[in-house]
């Protein structure tokens, strides 16, 4: 894993930079919109039941897609299924050359792909070009780690005794990625499930095809045999049909508690005929909390809140949205907080000006309102005043001031960018209030007392701290990403055991003893 | 004392203005090292205090550990509401070992924290001129009357709201106010106050734009350059009506592109074709800075830039303190580091830049800080071979590591100015921690005199 390191995101300071950006804007747009078909080994079926637009400017559609029918999600898993043993017998040498034949096809593509995914999901530039490397890193990331895993760990060897681990792919594996990171993790998904010798079934988010459909073109411009990597694009019903299927082994989920929790219970008890138990790896909701102690550089704490709160409109698991503030400085907090909010930019993702983009869709955003709304009646609730005039899913974003215990604003995923502003008496209350929780994703903490450091991560659930920084932005290879309890299954993306969630354990131990001749 | 009176004491045997005079040129090296011996000879001493603190300093630069501890508890000094608070601080930073154990012991625990809030006003006190405009005054007027000019630097917590951006304007108009009252009744000082291109006013203050503005975005320039504007343009017009100096200091690479573009910007509009006198800064440690330069060139050659006014821009020439932070930065973002990688690549780099700056007289003022005695002696030896009058180039050292030097230079008739911050000093704690970290870096040149290397090797070229 040596020779791992991390792909260069777009230095965006640079002028030049920027302009290159703008110039891919310029190349994509006429090409709009772009027709994703459903894709089953080599055969591809166009329509157009699906519509993906742009938040920024919804008049505008990114995407056409052809939504998968109960038919193709049918034929994907049997073509997959009778595609995947010759994959999975194939050296891991050459599974990992192929994901890194991937990262270069992405690679190639870096600045055209961050602008369809400003254009379909309003994300902001520097977080576009993020998603982007991250998809790059996660396949070089995997392609090192399969090789690695092949020889398997050190197990005692007595004399005449032979241990070996080796890891099996477990078959086909659906992928039902979502919008929020729209490449990066449907990429890394894919590619663990690849890489791992399984097959693919993948069901993009219906609010991301577009982008859904440059992977696909990634991995069979790559070489990729298209019988291994299913495109069906869809709604909730293309994923509970692959989620019920008994032929799928694992499903690899990136979204909703609730939907999670659904893929849960339905996979708990075997279909007819089906012989495995399905596993499900899952990356859920986060509410996470910036802890603020009295010793903290406020200087450093207001941009690490305002960005990991307020970054693409506070839609990611990771975005903080609770801040627990010591007592003593909480007023101080507070003020420089309110006084900032003004300063973030609301507008369309493609302008570098913009600090908090458009929301993904008009549900989402009727939703944050309805919950801002419910949090205005029993707290102060401070907003940014300038929307953009033009037509956009905006959300303005909101501080609430001390909202008391049992409001929704403190206890559920918000994913929009609404920050809960609480003093807490000390650094220990402010624990109490994080374990309190059943969400357990990221964390951070404000203090320049390594004592204090050291209680908070000794005591702290959740998956991801971050300490003196903000709670968004984990790299692969750097800080492997999951969350615990109701946040996830405990798998790591980018981390050293990830690739094991898709494999089966095979241990082999063989007597190497014959008449007193050693092996 | 005169400009004239002075013009001979660093003369050479060789002709004036000889062109075709480079780095590696050996007379120029031996004029530099002639110059740089001088110059040593003449910053040697300092009062007890500051040669037992860089002795300190030095001893520190060995032992990462203990550094890391004591510049961690000065860091966050300001923020601990008691002695205790900042004991128990100190108590963590320490690496387990004999001096955490001395700390545990009842009597000691109680007195380490006073003792480390008074040490950290110790510190504070050598790197920050005064708490507050009216208490600089004098201190300034000292300095003046040895020769030495100042530049204030009004320190601050980050700008992060506009009425924090708003507060600091403020304090910088009255600082103008302030300092224009309080040196109006200073001795004259012709070195001090003027050069061929005209005069030089006595007030000069350095403002940081990024304090101006809570919007700097390094993707996004234009936020930050157009929310600044107004305040800029409002000090400008101020330091013109009271014949000011006003300085726009650069920082981390991520403002340099608004910075930049708002100074050339502003000062190009016809309200200011006539003042105030103005600079920026160009750091030597960019790989990008000679391209930085030229673009400044060309703006104060442009009739509707530079050459449309009638003072000429000042050019502060520095190494730059953000090192470690493009650095790291660069690092984890897996980007081309933005600065030299090795020290002697900065300070080839920066005499590079002080011979195109000197060569670029009079279209430019240059102003060359460093505490590098070789840098410094390179400038001086190379605007004398160009013909240069020793009031043509100004020479800056900052406050509490530059003393010496900066008198040197004066006493050696050349127009020296210190770089004096003023603030509290929970506002002035980035700047210590900053200075600090110069102070002990392992390849400083500070520490290399402080630890008793070689004159003659420090005077070699880079």
């Amino acid at each position: 894993m040596s020779d791992f390191a991390n792909e260069p995101v777009l230095e965006l300071r640079r002028a030049s930079e920027r302009a290159r950006c703008s110039e891919a804007l310029a190349e994509l747009e006429p090409r709009l919109p772009l027709r994703v078909p459903v894709a089953v080994g080599g055969d591809r079926r166009a329509g157009e039941s699906l519509l993906s637009v742009d938040p920024s400017a919804p008049e505008r559609t990114v995407a056409l897609a052809c939504g998968a029918s109960a038919g193709d999600v049918d034929s994907a898993v049997t073509v997959a299924s009778a595609a995947q043993p010759a994959w999975g017998r194939r050296d891991v040498r050459a599974r990992a050359a192929l994901l890194r034949d991937v990262a270069a096809q992405l690679r190639g593509r870096h600045v055209e792909l961050a602008a369809l995914e400003v254009l379909e999901c309003a994300k902001p530039w520097p977080e576009a070009s993020a998603d982007v490397a991250e998809a790059i890193d996660f396949c070089e990331y995997y392609a090192r780690q399969a090789v690695a895993m092949a020889d398997g760990p050190a197990l005692a060897q007595p004399p005449g005794e032979h241990n070996r681990l080796i890891q099996r792919p477990r078959g086909v594996c659906a992928v039902i990625a979502p919008w929020n990171f729209p490449i990066a993790i449907a990429t890394g998904m894919t590619a663990a499930a690849l890489v791992s010798g399984n097959a693919v079934c993948l069901k993009p988010a219906e609010q991301s095809p577009g982008c859904a459909l440059a992977i696909l073109e990634a991995f069979l411009a790559a070489g990729l045999d298209p019988r291994l990597l299913a495109l069906l694009p869809g709604e909730g019903e293309v994923g509970a049909g692959l989620v019920r299927h008994p032929d799928v082994a694992t499903v690899a989920f990136t979204g909703s508690a609730a939907v999670g929790l659904e893929i849960m219970a339905a996979t708990a008890t075997p279909r007819p005929g089906q012989r495995g138990l399905t596993r499900v790896v899952a990356e859920l909701g986060g509410k996470n909390c910036m802890l603020v102690d009295a010793d903290a550089d406020l200087d450093d704490v207001i941009p690490a809140a305002l960005a990991s709160a307020f970054g693409f409109a506070g839609q990611k698991c990771s975005a903080t949205s609770r801040l627990l503030v010591h007592a003593r400085v909480a007023a101080a907090v507070t003020e420089r907080l309110c006084g900032a909010l003004d300063g973030q930019r609301v507008g369309p993702a493609r302008e570098f000006t913009t600090d908090v983009p458009a929301v993904i869709e008009a549900a989402a955003r009727d939703r944050i309102e309805a919950t801002v709304a419910a949090a205005g009646s029993s707290a102060e609730v401070v907003r940014v005043a300038d929307l953009p005039a033009a037509d956009g899913f905006w959300v303005a974003p909101t501080l609430v001031l001390d909202p008391p215990a049992g409001a929704e604003v403190r206890e559920e995923e918000i994913f929009g960018p609404v920050l809960s502003v609480e003093p807490v008496a000390d650094m220990a209350e402010a624990c109490e209030r994080v374990a309190a929780q059943r969400q357990a994703l990221t964390g951070s903490v404000f203090s320049r007392n390594p004592a204090t450091i050291a209680a908070v991560a000794a005591v702290t659930p959740v998956g991801n701290l971050y300490v003196n920084r903000g709670s968004t932005g984990a790299m692969v290879g750097r800080q492997p990403f999951g969350g615990n309890r109701q946040s996830g299954t405990g798998a790591k993306a980018g981390g050293p055991g990830y690739l094991s969630h898709f494999c089966d354990p095979v241990v082999i131990c063989e007597d190497t003893t014959r008449h007193g001749i050693p092996a | 004392m005169s400009v004239g009176s002075q013009r001979g004491r660093w003369a050479t045997t060789r002709g004036r203005g000889g062109p075709g005079t480079a780095a590696g040129d050996p007379a120029l090296e031996a004029e530099i090292r002639r110059i740089g011996r001088a110059l040593a000879r003449a910053s040697a001493g300092g009062s007890l205090r500051a040669r037992v603190e860089d002795r300190g300093m030095a001893w520190l630069t060995h032992r990462p550990e203990l550094r890391a501890a004591l510049f961690r508890t000065v860091d966050v000094a300001p923020a601990c509401a008691t002695p205790a608070e900042l004991a128990a601080h100190l108590h963590a930073f320490l690496p387990d070992g004999a001096l955490r154990g001395l700390l545990e012991r009842p009597g000691l625990g109680r007195v380490s924290g006073p003792a480390a809030e008074m040490a950290v006003r110790q510190m504070a006190g050598r790197f920050i001129l005064a708490a507050d405009v009216p208490s600089a005054a004098p201190v300034l007027a000292e300095l003046w009357a040895e020769g030495i000019a100042g530049t204030v630097d009004l320190l601050g917590e980050k700008t992060v709201t506009p009425a924090e951006g708003a507060a600091y304007a403020q304090r910088c108009h009255e600082a103008l106010e302030a300092l224009h009252a309080g040196t109006a009744g200073l001795a004259a000082r012709p070195q001090l106050e003027s050069d061929a291109a005209g005069p030089i006013p006595r007030v000069n203050l350095s403002v940081k734009v990024t304090a101006l503005t809570p919007l700097v975005r390094a993707h996004a320039p234009e936020r930050g350059r157009e929310d600044a504007r107004r305040a800029l343009r409002e000090l400008l017009a101020h330091a013109r009506d009271l014949g000011a100096h006003l300085h726009v200091d650069m920082e981390s690479l991520d403002s340099r592109e608004l910075i930049l573009e708002l100074v050339l910007d502003l000062l190009s509009e016809p309200a200011f074709s006539d003042g105030p006198s103005a600079g920026v800064v160009l750091q030597a440690y960019l790989r990008d800075a000679p391209a930085v330069l030229e673009r400044i060139l060309a703006w104060a050659r442009d009739p509707r830039g530079g050459a449309g006014r009638s003072v000429p821009l000042t050019v502060r020439l520095v190494k730059g303190a953000y090192w470690d932070h493009e650095t790291i930065q660069a690092a984890q973002h897996s980007w081309p580091s933005p600065v030299w990688a090795d020290k002697a690549e900065s300070d080839r780099c920066f005499e590079a830049l002080s011979r195109r700056l000197i060569d670029a007289h009079p279209v430019l003022r240059t102003a060359v800080a460093s505490h590098n005695l070789r840098s410094v002696a390179h400038a001086v030896a190379y605007a004398e071979s160009r013909g240069l009058g020793p009031g043509e180039v100004e020479y800056q050292v900052l406050r509490g590591l530059g003393d010496g030097l900066g008198r040197a230079l004066a006493r050696a008739g050349l127009r020296s100015r210190v770089y004096a911050p003023v603030g509290d000093i929970v506002a002035g704690m980035a700047y210590l921690v900053r200075r600090l970290l110069e102070n002990t870096a392992n390849d400083s040149f500070l520490t290399a005199r402080a630890s008793g290397t070689g004159l003659a090797r420090l005077l070699t070229a880079p």
